[in-house]
């Protein structure tokens, strides 16, 4: 290979057909920053697994997603806008889909440069998932959606935030989930 | 959000989570994951493109229905642009003193925000 193969981020063309390597990308980023401790994403060698017992043209479906209720007092939230942690959540919240939820994602970490969220059907599905419950795909949407924060704190996620979804799901009869990650 | 799919599986409640982070993703281990190799931020297909949206949320629903066992991963047929400046933009990091400079700064003040919020709340 020559070096002419190469862009002049080191990668050939051919290489940039794989899934970007968030964590190798994330680790480089922050150790130029000066950070010497660098985030450690969750790892497990197990995973749960609950088969379907039934069609999910009968089913009960929920949506689960990172977005956040637009709030006019939490400065600019987009499209376009810089990342902005005061319009983060801290808890687990619920909305009605009917009607449609303004949430945005000026909160988590997306491509600013190539992506504007513009459109919120490339982040939060409703619109998508009622017409295939209209199609007669989805046996009954749930009413409600379920919001869950995004804190870099695997903790708060698996001790209050996980426990209060499920509650939820409980509640509401959930019998599958759609979770949108950002 | 893997942790949330993973407690909601554990305890009875299928799950499918879509998202455009694959490393991330398959290393917490998720039981149901729809990949989508696009900028993050577009988990659910791109702006504007209901079609492909329309495609994206069926294939998860298929998802539901056809994994016979964790860490099943589908990845969706669509390619963000004929071009991968996305990725090549992203991985770049050659940045000057002064803009390292200005992105610590802009990193600690946001960190203190959410700091401050998860004090208060």
């Amino acid at each position: 290979m020559t070096t002419a193969d190469r862009t002049e981020t080191g990668f050939t063309e051919v290489e940039l057909d794989l899934p970007v390597r968030y964590m190798d990308r994330s680790r480089a980023y922050y150790l130029t920053l000066g950070y010497g401790n660098p985030y450690r994403w969750a790892q497990h060698r197990d995973v749960p697994f609950t088969r379907i017992t039934k069609p999910v043209s009968e089913s009960r479906v929920a949506l689960v997603s990172t977005a956040s209720p637009y709030n006019p007092e939490a400065g600019d939230q987009g499209p376009w806008a810089p990342y902005n942690a005061n319009a983060k959540f801290t808890n687990v919240y619920s909305m009605p889909v009917d009607p449609p939820p303004d949430v945005r994602i000026s909160h988590v970490g997306y491509d600013r440069k190539h992506t504007s969220a513009e459109d919120i059907n490339s982040y939060f599905p409703l619109a998508r998932l009622q017409e295939a419950e209209r199609e007669g795909r989805i046996g009954k949407l749930n009413e409600r959606f379920y919001g869950v924060p995004t804190l870099r704190s695997q903790r708060l996620t698996n001790e209050r935030d996980a426990p209060a979804v499920l509650e939820m799901c409980r509640a509401d009869g959930i019998e599958a989930a759609i979770l949108v990650a950002t | 959000m893997s942790l949330v799919a993973r407690a909601l599986e554990a305890a009875g409640i299928p799950t499918v989570m879509l998202g455009c982070a694959r490393d991330i993703v398959e290393q917490a281990g998720v039981p149901r994951f729809l990949f989508s190799d696009f900028p993050l931020g577009n988990s659910c297909g791109k702006p504007f493109e209901p079609e492909m949206q329309r495609d994206i949320a069926r294939m998860a629903l298929d998802l539901l229905e056809s994994a016979r066992a964790p860490r099943t991963t589908v990845q969706t047929p669509f390619r963000w642009a004929e071009d991968a400046a996305w990725k090549r933009d992203f991985y770049r990091l050659d940045m000057t003193p002064d803009q390292i400079a200005k992105a610590k700064a802009e990193f600690d003040g946001q960190k203190a925000i959410l700091n401050e919020k998860l004090q208060g709340g």
